[in-house]
């Protein structure tokens, strides 16, 4: 049990930063900023 | 000289042939293509008279080198006609030659696929099963060829009869490449009839290898024939390589460089694949349907999961490929993208994303059908009712209009042309989040579909599980937050959010194909797939697949023919026949409905003819034929 928990917290990690990477970099190439709403 | 030396050296000279047949037309047109072919005329003219002109998309200066577009007058010299819509006619005779050309052009690319898969295959008895496969499909694609250039024939005589003025007008900008394309046709006939009658001859080893190379020429052959033809569409839309009086400025390769060209071409390749497959699917379901024996469904079953799946393939990154031709329209006109897609033609972009919805729906539920020939796929029957409704909610989200036709009390009681509620799903936004969630859905029953009757047993198998189940879940998240993000920020910004919302979708197909089929490799098996042993329905979804494909390619062609309005040669050549309006959304769905019945009755035609030719094969010959059930899992 304690080692799926392990699992799903690296999973998360990984995931949650790949989609955030996706989103920020794939935004700024096209020169617009995706942090828009929250910058402003 | 032994036989098989022989052999060899005849392939080697029908290789060596067929690329002869595909860089002659490129050869003999060079000079054209570097200056055009009356441009020596016109160079030798330049001291008499050198008249220049702006390229109205490249802004460059040419030499003048054609006559402007015709100014057409409505009469019999220009608009010769029959008692009947000119224009009615000329859709229909276009619309059937490109349903038969896009099939043909596609299954040859599938045949290739399917003979490079029985080639690198171990399995010997899976590698005969999948050169006869490829066998079948070549087979139906050699009936409809003839067809393909009848209907040809009929579009040419049909443009000649009652479009003489474009037509002509055409010829002469496409002058320079217009033998180009006729050599090319040559070619692609000449080289499919050697690919087809040497398929016995060249059967083993390396002469296979050399069949196989055969192939790649047929296509590529067949896909330059489409670009070309592709060029003309796009001279069209976004004209390229004239001045503002439609005078052609001596450089073909701008005339066929046009703005749409590229984006068209992807579309259209991607497309006719997906209609490919859509077809040869629903021919096997025909099939299987009216199959006799196990040994026949179990083939034909085979043969449609394998049509489908390599027809799915290229259906998912199709609404990309979509997208960004529709990126390049607004990119330029902007008018013609709000025509397109905020005015005259919307109400035909929501059939469209109805459609599309359809052809995702069917996918998911043959899929959901075909686990039911796996043992030890039960174990995901009962999450399937989860994926129905979230295909659910995002085809909802899909095909919401903007705004209602309504009366005038409907209007006054709903507050407005806009529901309160539901009119927030009509935009760009919500839409986006609709179709990425449809195909992330798709690609999780694939997945789903790939290890129904296996349990990986690679050590990390568990958190590979988790993993996957975290990053299907998180790219669904990100889909549906940035479609909700979208609402937030100005429309400049909101704009980008489709890259990476199609960025998640696509990283859901590569990235778990890979990590899923790493996790199966030495799976330990529940059962094998008994092929044959599956629904009826799954067959009608099949066949409601091809249909909704053939409708789809009816109204797209039409969409993307009807934005030039009163245009033959957009902002160059205007339409001054009596038929230069747009039809009303009905006509269009009649005409187009007709369209599909014609070619659907047409092509069970063609499968005949194919049945007699079948059944002249000899009883002995028929051990040959793969498909006895049940078949080994792991041919998927």
């Amino acid at each position: 049990m304690g080692q799926n928990i392990l699992y799903g917290i690296i999973s998360v990690a990984i995931c949650v930063g790949y989609f955030l990477m996706v989103d920020h970099f794939l935004m700024d190439m096209q020169g617009l900023d995706f942090w828009y709403m929250f910058r402003k | 000289m032994g036989l098989v030396t022989r052999k060899k050296v005849f392939s080697i000279m029908a290789l060596c042939a067929m690329v002869g047949l595909l860089l002659f037309p490129v050869v003999v047109s060079l000079p054209s293509l570097a200056i055009g072919a009356d441009a020596p005329d016109a160079a030798k003219k330049e001291d008499a008279k050198v008249e220049k002109g702006r390229d109205v998309y490249y802004k460059t200066e040419g030499i003048v080198v054609g006559a402007p577009a015709p100014k057409t007058v409505d009469g019999p010299k220009d608009y010769p006609r029959y008692n009947f819509e000119s224009r009615v006619l000329l859709w229909f005779a276009n619309q059937q030659h490109l349903y038969y050309g896009s099939f043909v052009l596609a299954v040859p690319i599938f045949c290739m696929v399917v003979e490079f898969m029985g080639v690198v295959t171990k399995d010997k008895a899976l590698a005969k099963r999948y050169d006869q496969l490829a066998y079948d499909f070549i087979k139906i694609s050699l009936t409809a060829y003839s067809l393909t250039a009848v209907l040809g024939g009929i579009l040419i005589f049909t443009f000649l009869t009652l479009y003489p003025a474009f037509f002509g007008y055409l010829s002469s900008i496409f002058r320079p490449v217009m033998h180009i394309y006729a050599l090319m046709f040559v070619a692609e006939s000449g080289t499919l009839y050697i690919y087809y009658y040497g398929w016995d001859k060249m059967k083993e080893g390396f002469l296979k290898w050399i069949h196989l190379s055969m192939s790649v020429i047929l296509n590529i052959i067949g896909t330059l024939l489409m670009f070309l033809a592709n060029s003309w569409i796009g001279f069209m839309m976004s004209p390229a390589g004239v001045d503002e009086q439609g005078r052609f400025l001596g450089n073909i390769w701008h005339v066929l460089h046009t703005a749409l060209w590229n984006p068209l071409n992807l579309h259209r390749i991607l497309g006719n694949m997906a209609f490919g497959g859509g077809v040869v699917a629903a021919y096997a379901a025909y099939k299987f349907l009216a199959s006799k024996t196990d040994e026949d469904r179990a083939h034909y079953d085979w043969m449609g999961y394998i049509a489908m799946a390599l027809g799915v393939a290229f259906l998912i990154p199709l609404p990309f490929a979509g997208y960004w031709l529709m990126r390049e329209v607004y990119a330029y006109r902007q008018q013609m993208g709000i025509t397109l897609m905020g005015g005259l033609l919307a109400w035909l972009f929501i059939i469209q994303a109805t459609m599309i919805g359809i052809l995702f729906l069917s996918t998911n539920y043959y899929l959901w059908q075909a686990m039911g020939r796996m043992r030890g796929a039960e174990k995901y029957q009962r999450y399937i009712k989860y994926l129905v409704f979230i295909l659910a909610c995002g085809y909802l989200v899909f095909i919401t209009p903007h705004t209602m036709v309504m009366t005038p009390a409907e209007l006054k009681a709903m507050g407005g042309q806009q529901h309160p509620v539901l009119g927030n799903y009509g935009v760009m936004s919500a839409k986006n989040g609709g179709i990425n969630v449809i195909i992330t859905t798709t690609v999780l029953s694939f997945v789903w579909y790939m290890r129904g009757n296996k349990v990986s047993t690679v050590s990390w198998s568990k958190f590979g599980n988790i993993f996957m189940g975290c990053f299907f879940f998180f790219a669904y998240v990100n889909i549906i937050g940035l479609a909700i993000y979208g609402y937030y920020i100005p429309a400049n910004v909101r704009v980008g959010l489709s890259v990476p919302q199609v960025a998640t979708t696509l990283s859901c197909l590569f990235f778990m194909f890979a990590l899923n089929s790493v996790m199966m490799k030495g799976a330990k098996q529940m059962g094998p797939i008994e092929w044959g042993k599956i629904s009826a329905r799954s067959q009608y979804a099949l066949i409601m697949l091809a249909t909704a494909f053939t409708w789809m390619m009816g109204l797209m062609g039409y969409i993307r023919s009807s934005v030039r309005l009163f245009w033959h040669v957009n902002e160059i050549m205007r339409d001054n026949s009596p038929w230069a309006y747009t039809h009303t959304v009905g006509f269009a769905a009649n005409m187009i409905s007709f369209n599909v019945l014609f070619f659907w009755i047409s092509i069970l035609f063609v499968f005949w003819l194919g049945s007699l030719a079948a059944k002249k094969v000899p009883a002995g010959e028929k051990a040959g034929v793969p498909g006895s059930a049940p078949q080994p899992a792991g041919s998927h």
